[in-house]
């Protein structure tokens, strides 16, 4: 391979030429690997985000449904009362058994009165603006003015998984306490009354018989002014609502509600497979009664953010690679006219042209090798700047389609009468939600071995082409016409 | 050894060909001058007879074997070793790597021998010290002597040149030719010189001259 030892002695005896080769080199290297290492984070942060936010199919009453029947019944008889039936659990348990559903949380919800403490007053002039309500689906008999929420867990509930509220003291309602008196109080009507983990407090049932109830006090939780504002009932203070377990927040709306819930809200482990499992689910439900909707807006939303950045990033990795092509095949093109005389003394000795061509890769293949050295350490400085700007550029881009576009059945705010239809489906701010995830997912540049490989084979690819490109001077040179003058 | 028949030239205008109908024979052990005025086709017909360049008309036969049979390339590697007027070394090397660098391409029978290539080098006054330098920090007269090392290291049988001496003095050009003389006489390599000094023609075994469009053998 004396071609290999003709390239060792070039690069070697034209060091400044060498050194300026690695320079351009490594420049054009960086960009390839800055455009690689965004990419390939772009794929980790959207994989960790399906992880991180999840996706939820949830089973509820068909309010549709009860609606047509409603009006129906209206122009034909006197009743216009929408019944929804509730969901029952026993249902809820058979949409549990499709794969891809890691656990589910039982919502129910109503009010109660305050017996042996005070509520919270709202600070603000909103009272006025009562409206409809919490939109249908919180009890359809809530007088009283302290909000309940019964659930499976606080965890799993949006509010607290959204991290819109924290537990501060104590512990959050899980599923052993089910059949139990425990609740989680806010920490400002704890405050307010004294109240503390270990206490007890005492409500009156605002239906039936309007018994009077111990609650035992297990954790105390903070909400966020922000979600608390849009997400809560706007008649009473966010401060007012306690977190109960399902089953004692049944047995304050009546006998009747035993083993059954508003709705239940199932985590979709891959959020990709959401539709397939609301397909399937609707299979196992009487969809005259109840809906299955979805909720993938969250992990959308991110992942159109990712998509967005990656798809930049392949733009990126591909126009550096070609424009880097083209850079190096000009340089190839130079080098080989001002070689010629060199070529043409190599083809008189009988030296066969794809040695020579071969002399050259070797020459450009050392330098590249230098370079992806030279551009792992610096590529990863560039990556890093490049991704903060990118994930930031893209998340107010995101914010504003879905802001404009408005998710289904969650923009809108509650209020007018009307919406009764749609309003209470999925709660109220979920387009601040979103974006607030998608600000929060980080891209993490680290270059790895699978990025310097990438890297190596992109140097190699451009080099080839580079030299192909410029091969065709050392096909076409004619020695005697260099030699001879 | 080396024969052409009926060799024919020219460049753009068929009907004004530099040489037209040449039949000439060389061999080995002998060396050649040819001699000529200053544009009238000796470059044009070394670089035929160095398969650089394929004939327009006529053909040109290494023992009996047509170069368009043989292929240029291999011709080139093989069989002829070329001399230049401006010595055409590897600018990127030292006299000795040129030295193994066209040994190894030429396949030669001493390809990879350092030692070998070094004692030629210090036959022709090239000496260790100068053997590793870079071979643009040597005088025109060391750098011909190092093409000239560079054709006796070769096993080529026909070693042709160019105006060797075009660029040297008296001394080096008496030693250049007495260089050849080795080459054709101890090596048993059949030399042919263009040149347009009649001195150095004087000393070689046979004597050309191109004149209208022909070669004149000198007595
Ligand atoms: N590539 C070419 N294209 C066209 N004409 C050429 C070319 N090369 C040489 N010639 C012409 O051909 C003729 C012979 O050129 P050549 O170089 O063979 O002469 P020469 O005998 O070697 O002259 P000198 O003694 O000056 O070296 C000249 O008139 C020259 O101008
Ligand atoms: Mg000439």
């Amino acid at each position: 391979m004396n071609f290999f030892k003709r390239a060792w002695l070039n690069v070697w005896a034209k060091k400044g030429r060498s050194v300026l080769l690695i320079l351009v080199s490594s420049a054009i290297l960086m960009f390839v690997l800055a455009g690689l290492l965004i990419q390939s984070a772009a794929v980790k942060a959207t994989s960790q985000a399906k992880a991180d936010v999840g996706a939820t199919v949830t089973l509820s009453a068909n309010r549709q449904a009860a609606f047509k029947k409603m009006q129906s019944r209206t122009t034909s008889s006197k009743s216009s009362k929408m019944t929804l039936t509730p969901v029952k659990l026993s249902d809820a348990a058979k949409v549990a058994q499709l794969s891809n559903i890691s656990g589910y949380n039982v919502t129910s919800s109503t009010s109660v009165n305050a017996s042996s403490y005070d509520t919270v007053s709202m600070s603000t002039g909103m009272g006025s603006s009562t409206g409809g309500g919490p939109g249908g689906m919180k009890s359809s008999t809530s007088t009283g003015d302290t909000q309940i929420d019964g659930v499976t867990a606080t965890s799993l509930t949006t509010a607290f998984s959204n991290k819109q509220s924290k537990i501060t003291k104590g512990r959050g309602i899980t599923a052993a306490d089910k059949n139990t008196n425990n609740v989680v109080i806010e920490k400002d009507l704890a405050s307010q009354n004294n109240l503390t983990v270990g206490d007890t407090l005492t409500v009156k049932e605002a239906t039936g018989d309007k018994d009077k109830v111990k609650l035992k006090v297990v954790g105390i939780y903070k909400a966020s002014s922000t979600s608390s504002s849009a997400a809560s009932p706007m008649s009473t203070d966010p401060a007012n609502t306690m977190y109960t377990s399902y089953t004692l927040a049944n047995t304050f709306k009546g006998s009747k509600y035993a083993g059954t819930a508003d709705s239940v809200t199932f985590n979709v482990s891959n959020p990709a497979k959401v539709s397939s499992v609301k397909t399937a689910g609707k299979k196992l439900i009487n969809t005259s009664k109840y809906s299955l909707s979805t909720d993938d807006a969250s992990y959308q939303t991110v992942k159109a953010s990712m998509d967005n950045v990656e798809g930049f990033a392949n733009k990126i990795v591909w126009l550096v690679a070609i424009a880097g092509t083209i850079i190096l095949a000009l340089i190839v093109i130079l080098m080989i006219r001002e070689r010629r005389f060199e070529i043409g003394v190599l083809l008189s000795l009988g030296e066969a042209r794809w040695k020579v061509i071969a002399q050259f890769f070797t020459e450009m293949l050392m330098v590249i090798v230098v370079a992806v050295a030279i551009a792992g350490v610096g590529g990863k400085f560039v990556g890093n700047q490049l991704g903060s700007q990118l994930v930031s550029q893209s998340a107010t881009t995101t914010q504003t389609t879905s802001s404009s576009t408005g998710q289904p059945g969650g923009g809108e705010p509650s209020g007018n009468g009307g919406s009764g239809m749609r309003g209470g489906n999925g709660g109220p701010g979920n387009t601040s939600q979103t974006t607030k995830q998608a600000t929060d997912t980080k891209l993490e540049v680290t270059v790895s071995a699978v990025n310097l490989a990438e890297l190596g084979g992109f140097g190699l690819a451009i080099t080839f082409l580079s030299i192909m490109i410029a091969s065709g001077g050392i096909l076409r040179l004619e020695p005697k016409k260099v030699l001879i003058s | 050894m080396l024969k052409t028949e009926g060799l024919g030239y020219w460049y753009q205008d068929k009907d004004q060909p530099l040489f037209q109908g040449i039949d000439l024979e060389f061999d080995v052990g002998q060396s050649y001058a040819i001699l000529g005025h200053s544009g009238s086709g000796k470059t044009t017909f070394l670089s035929l007879i160095a398969g650089l360049d394929k004939p327009k008309e006529g053909d040109i036969k290494l023992n009996d074997r047509s170069l368009k049979q043989i292929g240029l390339t291999n011709f080139r590697r093989h069989d002829v070793s070329i001399v230049f007027q401006a010595y055409n070394l590897f600018t990127y090397m030292s006299p000795l790597n040129n030295l193994l660098t066209a040994m190894a391409i030429t396949d030669a029978a001493h390809a990879g021998d350092k030692a070998y290539a070094r004692q030629v080098l210090n036959d022709l006054g090239i000496g260790a010290d100068l053997a590793e330098r870079n071979v643009q920090h040597l005088s025109g007269g060391q750098q011909q002597r190092v093409a000239i090392a560079r054709t006796m290291c070769c096993d080529a049988k026909l070693v042709v040149a160019d105006e060797p001496t075009g660029n040297l003095d008296e001394d080096n050009t008496k030693e250049v030719i007495q260089q050849f003389q080795k080459i054709a006489h101890e090596q048993g390599k059949c030399v042919i010189i263009v040149t347009h000094e009649p001195d150095v023609a004087n000393q070689c075994d046979h004597q050309f001259r191109l004149e209208n469009k022909q070669f004149v053998e000198l007595a």
